[in-house]
């Protein structure tokens, strides 16, 4: 069967099919072949077989995994890794449009002062508001050259992460 | 002894504390907010009381309702852990006026060391180094002309601040305006106080620190150095001891400086003398001073073979140190690694997410300090600190190396977190000589990021046997189920369709 995932904008294409007490991946048109040795509640124990076409020995590896959402957060030897279905983070966001840049909350805050007008031109990297979260204050700054074309929130107003702070048009 | 104490924070301190109160037979209770009714701490404790809704400042920070619940339940003395009311002098004089004991200083210490100006002027009288400055009359055209004096960088400094809060590093003249600006505003709103203060800024600098503890009987001892020069945002990530910069006549000198700057203060329990050391010069300046246990307590206790928080009871109930400064060594090498919900590729903002897995690491002489387990989550709400991971060894490249592995071991997965960048840094040549500074992380991290650009195809692997699995055991009828019927961590679970045709 084809799964595809999708990490830090790039889309990898695996194949699987179990042949025996083994499973044969493709990962990219790359061949693996692993043996499952124990699985539990988010946990896979796999047996990778020796690469002959790099040498590359073959190593017992314990993968941590959880799902959220579409997302699925794997972890192997301290590293995270986050996997999405393909296209579900490219996509734009519904209501914008083009030529229109939406600054966004970069996680739940408060806004503590403004320091644009609607109308008002900016220059990339201006600071456009400042939000206040977990007692540490975060500048916005506009991610482009053009003019500030709504404002959509106020001084104190309480903030979502990834809500629209300020639309800015050329 | 006391028979019950409240303790009067969250997370992993209240763990901590609790730990304490359990092995000395004392019983702990503590008080929670509403987004922790499930919290770690809550669970452990002997006695939970709920103070108030999620905000700290209707929760964790409201004296009448902390004081309400210590005389609910009975409690003879309040623990406040760091942060919160810990260096609140107005909630220990409240302490001591509702018949309890506060486990910290006299209320004096905390107001004469919280006023980064008077303690610069009590350090000086006291002939504990400070750098060159200006504590007083605070108007923007003085400082203006007082900066002036004191010349470029320099660092303006909330007057009531502490932990790098409100800092701001300013190069030249032009930007002094802007800096005063948003330190105030910053102030004001983490301390409720907009004064300032300004004080020569030395660039490769190094955060060196000692830890005192003082009885009530007169005896002041210090428990050696920790170097914290790994931070970002002037605030640390990874705290080891001893110091690789220190040397022992160095050590002696700064040991004595701690010691006189704590008798100055009137000091009593356990506290920490923040030093900043020129690492061209090695000349020593007093910072501040936290009237509280720190967060990096744990590598103390680890080289020095104390419990810093046992001994903060025992002095908070009268009894007197029963050991000699020259009793006293460092035995072996710990380092501390902050594991924090933040995105070290994005200025490291605090992140915010459920902990889906968390998977402590282990083995001889690890030391996890947590106060969160799957299932559990980071909000808005507070520190968005998940565990501290210690690690102790015969000497730093041991103890290096014993870190690195138990960060690699550790799983935490649900939230962003720094996991990767402390490897990364613990790894870094720089580290692994103990060349480091307070601006080492900004310096040479700058553009980091994260390892997914090399997905392993293991893991690509993994994730699609996950999804193979749950195709070809959905028909099962042995498939497990939580509570509302979906277990998310079940190997079974039907995905979310993003299967492709067969």
């Amino acid at each position: 069967m084809r799964y595809r995932f999708e990490s830090n904008g790039r889309v990898y294409e695996i194949t699987i099919e179990r042949r025996g007490d083994s499973y044969i991946a493709s990962v990219d048109g790359q061949p693996l072949e692993f043996e499952l040795l124990d699985i539990q509640t988010g946990q896979l124990s796999l047996r990778f077989s020796p690469r002959l076409e790099d040498g590359q020995p073959g190593r017992p590896v314990t993968i941590f995994w959880a799902a959220e959402g579409s997302q699925k957060w794997v972890s192997l030897d301290g590293c995270t890794y986050r996997l999405d279905k393909p296209s579900a983070r490219t996509a734009r966001p519904t209501g914008e449009t083009a030529g229109v840049e939406n600054v966004r909350a970069p996680m739940p805050a408060q806004v503590r002062a403004i320091q644009v007008a609607e109308g008002e031109r900016v220059e990339k990297g201006a600071t456009l508001l400042l939000l206040e979260a977990m007692k540490m204050e975060i500048r916005i700054k506009s991610p482009s050259n053009g003019s500030i074309t709504r404002l959509l929130v106020t001084s104190g107003q309480a903030v979502e992460k990834d809500q629209v702070l300020v639309e800015i048009g050329e | 002894m006391f028979k019950k104490i409240l303790i009067a924070n969250r997370g992993e301190i209240a763990v901590r504390v609790i730990r304490a109160c359990r092995e000395m037979g004392i019983q702990s209770a503590v008080v929670f907010s509403e987004a922790d009714r499930r919290a770690l701490h809550v669970r452990m404790a002997d006695e939970a009381i709920p103070i108030g809704p999620s905000p700290s400042g209707q929760s964790y920070l409201s004296v009448e309702r902390i004081l309400q619940a210590a005389r609910d339940c009975q409690a003879q003395a309040i623990h406040p852990g760091y942060g919160f009311l810990a260096e609140n002098a107005g909630f220990a004089r409240a302490v001591a006026a509702a018949g309890l004991v506060f486990i910290g200083p006299p209320p004096a210490a905390i107001e004469a060391m919280g006023d980064k100006g008077r303690a610069r002027a009590l350090m000086q009288a006291s002939g504990v180094p400070v750098l060159p400055g200006y504590q007083g009359l605070d108007d923007d055209d003085i400082l203006q002309q007082k900066a002036g004096e004191i010349g470029y960088p320099l660092l303006v400094k909330p007057a009531a601040g502490g932990g790098g809060k409100g800092m701001q590093v300013v190069e030249r003249p032009a930007d002094l305006s802007e800096a005063l600006a948003t330190a105030r505003r910053e102030a004001g709103h983490a301390f409720g106080d907009q004064r300032l203060i300004l004080e020569s800024y030395i660039p490769q600098a190094r955060h060196i620190e000692f830890q005192v503890l003082a009885d009530a009987h007169g005896k002041t001892l210090h428990l050696f150095e920790r170097e914290c020069s790994v931070q970002r945002r002037h605030q640390k990530i990874i705290e080891e001891t001893p110091s690789p910069f220190l040397d022992p006549e160095l050590r002696e000198r700064m040991g004595a400086a701690a010691v006189a700057a704590a008798r100055a203060a009137g000091y009593r329990n356990a506290g920490t003398i923040e030093f900043i050391v020129d690492a061209q010069t090695r000349e020593f300046y007093f910072l501040e001073m936290n009237t509280r246990l720190q967060v990096e307590h744990p590598v103390t206790e680890l080289v020095t073979g104390l419990d810093l928080v046992q001994w903060q009871l025992r002095i908070a109930n009268g009894q007197a140190l029963p050991f000699h400064q020259e009793s006293l060594n460092q035995r072996g090498h710990a380092i501390e690694c902050r594991l924090y919900a933040e995105d070290p590729a994005n200025n490291f903002l605090p992140a915010t997410g459920p902990l889906l897995r968390f998977i402590e690491p282990g083995g001889p002489g690890l030391r996890v300090d947590s106060g969160f387990t799957s299932g559990d989550e980071i909000t808005i709400h507070y520190d968005p600190l998940v565990a501290k991971i210690i690690a102790w060894a015969e000497d730093r490249p041991g103890a290096i190396r014993k870190m690195s592995t138990a960060l690699k071991e550790t799983v935490l997965l649900g939230v962003i977190h720094n996991g990767q960048f402390l490897q990364d840094a613990l790894s870094s040549a720089e580290f692994q000589a103990g060349a480091v500074y307070t601006t080492w992380v900004e310096d040479h991290f700058g553009d980091w990021q994260p390892p997914e650009c090399s997905l392993p195809p293991e893991v690509l692997a993994a994730a699609a046997l996950t999804q193979f699995q749950s195709a070809t055991a959905s028909t099962s009828s042995t498939a497990p189920t939580g509570a509302d019927g979906r277990d998310p961590y079940s190997p079974w679970r039907v995905s979310n369709g993003f299967r492709l045709g067969e």
